[in-house]
């Protein structure tokens, strides 16, 4: 396995972003993103979590400059290069719900994407060989793309996003639309991808996706970050101060819980009772719930 | 960086050009060289006189529309369709600066629009031929002619298309296509004679917005067959002028445009 001393190495930083729109003179602008600041580390894998309209899509529309902030500074870090023109060929993006060119072949798309990525036809065709059948799309390359179902436009957009093996990898809900197998296949590739040394960056508002792959979390809400760490921290930030107790009683399995500091004399009373103390384990919330419990 | 920049506009120019033969626009033009065909055999099957002049009148009227039409119908989706379908995401997150997007999508959409028109003549003109007419060189120019005033409609559309709805830029550019088309009839009105401010606002109209009576050399066709080169190369560059003019505006609106 490949290891990579890439601490403290920031690809991208968000400084004190603000968006707002306003779509009529006469009405008050809507704030999408609020003072957002943040960073990207190098190597890792990051989930930006949020529910549906928190900002995710806007955030990365910013970073990679499809809009402008109303104030803030976005900064692309040293190793993707000096100017933000250079930073984009080190930098790979797969749009939400994707819809590309239909009369194109899959094999073209992936070429048009090479070459304006200054990649060359032959370097192009090595990373569709390395990549198109880990993607499971190699069969249908060379079919036009309006033949393709969701999950294989999902596919042949992920592969062109890695067509000039990019360092920094941004994807905007990569796994919604996708079938349960195809999921799996995709976080087996992002996985893959953080082996590989890659920064991925991707947002989703599917927690347990972010807390299986991801090792940092960003969560907004309202356009606000609330957290910004590790997905362990989180985790274990919140345990809960309850104990689960599972026992034996009357031949039958029965499960409690029971405060901390209760736990002792609450296992004492049930061995007296005759119950057979099968385990006692500290409850843990899942990210799910400590998102869900956010306010 | 410019050189780069126009490398990756030939880039775009040719998959643009690859995607819209591919969506089979071409079978659509051939029917509609055949429904111009048939319309022009009507014409001059019941004209007495000269059919030949007859068939060639009607035959460049109707290429002149039709090609009009069809670069209102590809340029309206320039960049709303890239955004609805977020193709355009895949393109300006790669290194290509943002006026070469502009420049490929011009370049693709006018090689289409360039052999849409080339077809449609070829059809116009074979049935021309065929009834006995004969070649001047104001033919060449007439079609070179339509050919620029679709360049004009086709950059004034895509423009317009960036900075509005595309039904909204369809109107305007129908409009802008019949005013600029009448403004020479109205300057010739004693209304307009009479009133030198409106004629001064007439007179300004051809430096801010398209002229496209300059492009229609018809009647110098059909009945004068003659035309002088300076008029010729004075228009040539006035609808150059004109495309480069709109594609600028273009650019500098898309480099500031925000795109969501």
């Amino acid at each position: 396995m490949l290891s990579f001393s890439t601490h403290n190495i920031i690809m991208l930083e968000f400084v004190n972003i603000t968006k707002t729109f306003s779509s009529d003179i006469l009405k008050k602008p809507f704030t999408a993103v609020d003072g957002l600041s943040f960073t990207i580390d190098a190597g890792k894998t990051i989930g930006f979590l949020g529910a549906n309209g928190a900002g995710k899509t806007t955030s990365i529309k910013m970073a990679m400059d499809f809009i402008r902030p109303t104030s803030g500074e976005i900064l692309y870090g040293k190793e993707l290069g000096n100017k933000k023109i250079e930073a984009f060929s080190k930098m790979g993006y797969l749009p939400e719900r994707p819809f590309f060119y239909p009369h194109l072949t899959g094999f073209e798309f992936c070429q048009y994407m090479g070459a304006l990525s200054d990649i060359s036809a032959k370097e192009v065709k090595k990373q569709i060989k390395k990549w198109a059948p880990e993607f499971k799309i190699d069969f249908a390359l060379d079919r036009q793309i309006k033949t393709y179902s969701k999950g294989m436009l999902q596919r042949v957009g992920f592969l062109a996003t890695l067509i000039h093996d990019p360092k920094l990898i941004i994807l905007d809900e990569p796994l919604a639309g996708v079938d349960p197998v195809g999921r799996k296949e995709l976080k087996d590739i992002i996985e893959e991808l953080k082996l590989l040394g890659k920064t991925v960056f991707f947002s989703s508002h599917i927690v347990s996706d972010v807390e299986e792959i991801c090792d940092n979390v960003l969560f907004i809400k309202n356009g606000k970050l609330l957290f910004d760490g590790s997905v362990d921290k989180i985790i274990n930030e919140n345990i809960k101060s309850e104990y689960r107790v599972r026992y034996y009683k009357d031949n039958e399995l029965c499960k409690i819980l029971v405060e901390d500091k209760e736990k002792n004399k609450s296992i004492e009373s049930l061995i007296k009772d005759g119950a057979d103390i099968i385990s006692v384990e500290q409850e843990r919330m899942s990210l799910e719930q400590i998102f869900y419990n956010v306010k | 960086m410019l050189n780069s920049g126009l490398k990756k506009s030939l880039v775009i120019g040719k998959y643009t050009f690859k995607e819209i033969i591919g969506s089979k626009i071409l079978y659509n033009t051939l029917f509609l060289g055949m429904a111009l065909l048939l319309v022009t055999y009507v014409a001059f099957s019941f004209t007495y006189g000269e059919p030949s002049r007859v068939a060639l009148d009607f035959g460049m009227g109707c290429l002149a529309l039709s090609s009009v039409g069809i670069a209102i119908f590809i340029g309206v989706g320039i960049l709303s369709k890239e955004i609805d379908n977020r193709t355009v995401y895949m393109i300006v997150s790669r290194p290509v600066p943002r006026f070469s997007f502009i420049l490929g999508k011009f370049l693709g959409l006018s090689l289409v629009l360039i052999l849409n028109i080339i077809i449609l003549s070829l059809i116009t003109l074979s049935l021309f031929f065929l009834i006995g007419g004969t070649f001047s060189p104001l033919i060449f120019w007439t079609i070179v002619f339509i050919i620029i005033e679709s360049l004009v409609v086709l950059c004034l559309v895509g423009t317009l298309s960036i900075v509005t709805t595309q039904t909204m830029s369809v109107l305007y550019t129908i409009m802008l296509y019949i005013l600029g088309h009448s403004i020479d009839t109205a300057m010739t009105t004693n209304f307009v004679k009479n009133r030198p401010e409106i004629q001064a606002l007439l007179d300004g109209y051809h430096f801010v917005l398209p002229a496209f009576y300059k492009f229609n050399i018809k009647s110098f066709l059909l009945y004068e067959n003659n035309l002088s080169l300076a008029y010729l190369g004075s228009t040539f560059s006035y609808g150059l002028f004109y495309i480069i003019f709109l594609i600028l505006v273009s650019i500098y609106i898309f480099e500031k445009k925000n795109l969501d």
